[in-house]
């Protein structure tokens, strides 16, 4: 392999997570409507931001977080800013906590991760509420949060199959 | 102060670092949240705004298609187990729809007379733009759609969202490919309303929930609605024509009317953007020659009446017609000055 080449795969490798993450972005953009409308699509950037912050932070550094939560909020409609303000708070708090999340076992990352996920959704809807002077229903973003919880182990299962099979090799 | 000195040591490490750009970061993002806040309508925001929106419909609209396949199949398979039960139904709704018919053809022939009359005005015609859905804001806090037409497709920004059933929200952003719907459950929301029978006017309020609310005006008094009365847009405001139906009454609550939409948000796949032009009044040019026939003119009245609508371009304030009713026979020519 030449070095341009080399130097091509490193960068591809580098900027996985940050495109899963815009890929999350895009499918929350896009009109699923799982189980005719009632279940919400889940904030799959999320379990991104939750997954790198804790195996590997040099993969997705605060500015692709940036980059992820700002997308969202283009396309959205929502105010900018949010999205990147949650994403980012939550990347905090779970880089605060790494040491501890590291070398765990699976069902206890999950358990952290609903902490996590509950944290993001209480920024959200204080931010929204203040933002509207009203209080604001609870239920959707409950259950759309409920929903990415739930679908949390799979895709941190095949995450951890790409980092270490991909993004890791060489 | 070695201890300090080895914190500082530390400080500068690259985990510290990181932390740093992040702590930054976070504080960048409030301080955009913020100035997005009260500078929302700012032209850099809205320019980004349809850029990434004309951007990303491309992408939305290629994996549109093989999503819309696997919906499909999924559909039909589904239709397929409860084939019977849709039938009876759908044979009920015919039977209903035939009387209906019947209803309409006579009204239609009754309403062709009257438009024979010379007193009718036609209202002007709207004219549709179909666009299919290619984004959801799947947002439990932000409730928007995109459509596949822009600009160029003539959508504007205020422009009504209808679909089979009823009002779906309105145009707020446009871009040269996409445009993106605000719809009525979002909190943004207002749409002036009226409800049908109970002839009382009020404004239809998203709540990020299914069911927005119609508050109602201080002055209007205590609004007397029932369930079940249907729910139509008023037109005032000069934005939305009057008129599209909207929702029926469910509950009151806090003093506010619950309505249930007809639009079906989760089935809305294609949808209609009404081009509709509103009947404006043209600011009259002051004409010196023949003062008196203002005064006369129906319309030279009209503007003061609708001078507060937004859309309308500036009207002559009713200055000069009080003045030409306290003098019909000399208006002065500097009175009509004043007014433009």
């Amino acid at each position: 392999m030449s070095r341009r080449a080399e130097g091509l795969a490193a960068l591809g490798r580098i900027a996985t997570p940050t495109l899963i993450g815009l890929a999350g972005v895009i499918l929350l953009a896009f009109p699923l409507r799982l189980g005719g409308g009632y279940v919400p699509t889940p904030v799959l950037p999320l379990v991104v931001v939750f997954f790198w912050t804790i195996y590997a932070p040099s993969y997705l550094p605060a500015a692709s977080v940036f980059l992820i939560g700002l997308a969202q909020d283009f396309l959205s409609g929502g105010p900018l800013g949010l999205w990147p303000a949650v994403y980012l708070v939550t990347q905090y708090l779970v880089d605060s906590q790494r040491s501890y999340f590291l070398g765990r076992e699976q069902r206890v990352v999950w358990i952290g991760f609903a902490f996590a996920a509950t944290g993001a959704a209480i920024v959200l809807w204080l931010v929204m509420s203040l933002m509207t002077r009203t209080l604001l229903p609870l239920g959707g973003i409950a259950l759309q949060m409920a929903t990415t919880i739930t679908v949390f182990p799979f895709f941190s299962a095949a995450f951890r199959r790409l980092h270490r099979r991909v993004l890791r090799e060489a | 102060m070695e201890i300090l000195g080895q914190d500082r040591r530390e400080g500068l490490g690259r985990k510290a670092e990181s932390r740093a750009v992040l702590v930054t970061m976070i504080v960048a993002s409030f301080i955009l949240l913020l100035s997005s806040l009260y500078s929302a309508e700012a032209s850099v925001f809205r320019k980004a705004r349809e850029s990434v929106i004309d951007a990303a419909e491309p992408v939305l609209s290629l994996i549109a298609g093989p999503i819309a396949y696997i919906q499909g199949v999924v559909g039909e398979v589904s239709d397929y187990f409860n084939v019977l039960e849709q039938n009876k139904a759908l044979r009920a709704e015919n039977a209903e729809l035939r009387q209906w018919m019947e209803e309409a053809l006579a009204l239609r022939k009754t309403l062709a007379q009257y438009e024979a009359l010379k007193a009718f005005h036609a209202p002007p015609g709207a004219r549709p733009i179909n666009a299919s859905v290619i984004g959801d804001s799947n947002d439990a806090f932000t409730h928007a759609m995109l459509v596949n037409a822009g600009a160029p497709d003539g959508v504007m920004r205020g422009q009504a969202v209808i679909d089979d059933k009823g009002l779906v929200g309105r145009i707020v952003e446009t871009g040269r490919a996409a445009s993106r719907i605000l719809l009525l459950t979002d909190a943004q929301s207002r749409v002036p309303v009226f409800i049908e029978d109970a002839n009382v006017e009020g404004i239809l309020v998203g709540r990020t929930n299914a069911r927005p609310s119609i508050s109602f005006t201080l002055s209007a008094g205590p609004a007397n609605f029932q369930k079940g009365q249907r729910v139509l847009t008023s037109g005032a405001g000069g934005v939305v024509p009057r008129g599209i139906p909207v929702g029926e009454i469910v509950e009151e609550r806090d003093g506010e009317a619950v309505v249930d939409l007809y639009a079906d948000y989760a089935r809305a796949r294609l949808v209609r953007i009404i081009d509709h032009k509103f009947p404006t009044v043209e600011p009259i040019e002051a004409a010196p020659a023949e003062p008196t026939d203002r005064r006369q003119d129906g319309a030279a009245v009209l503007p003061s009446s609708v001078a507060s609508l937004p859309a309308l371009p500036p009207a002559p304030a009713p200055a000069p017609a009080e003045g030409a009713e306290d003098e019909p026979a000399q208006p002065e020519p500097s009175a009509v000055d004043e007014g433009d």
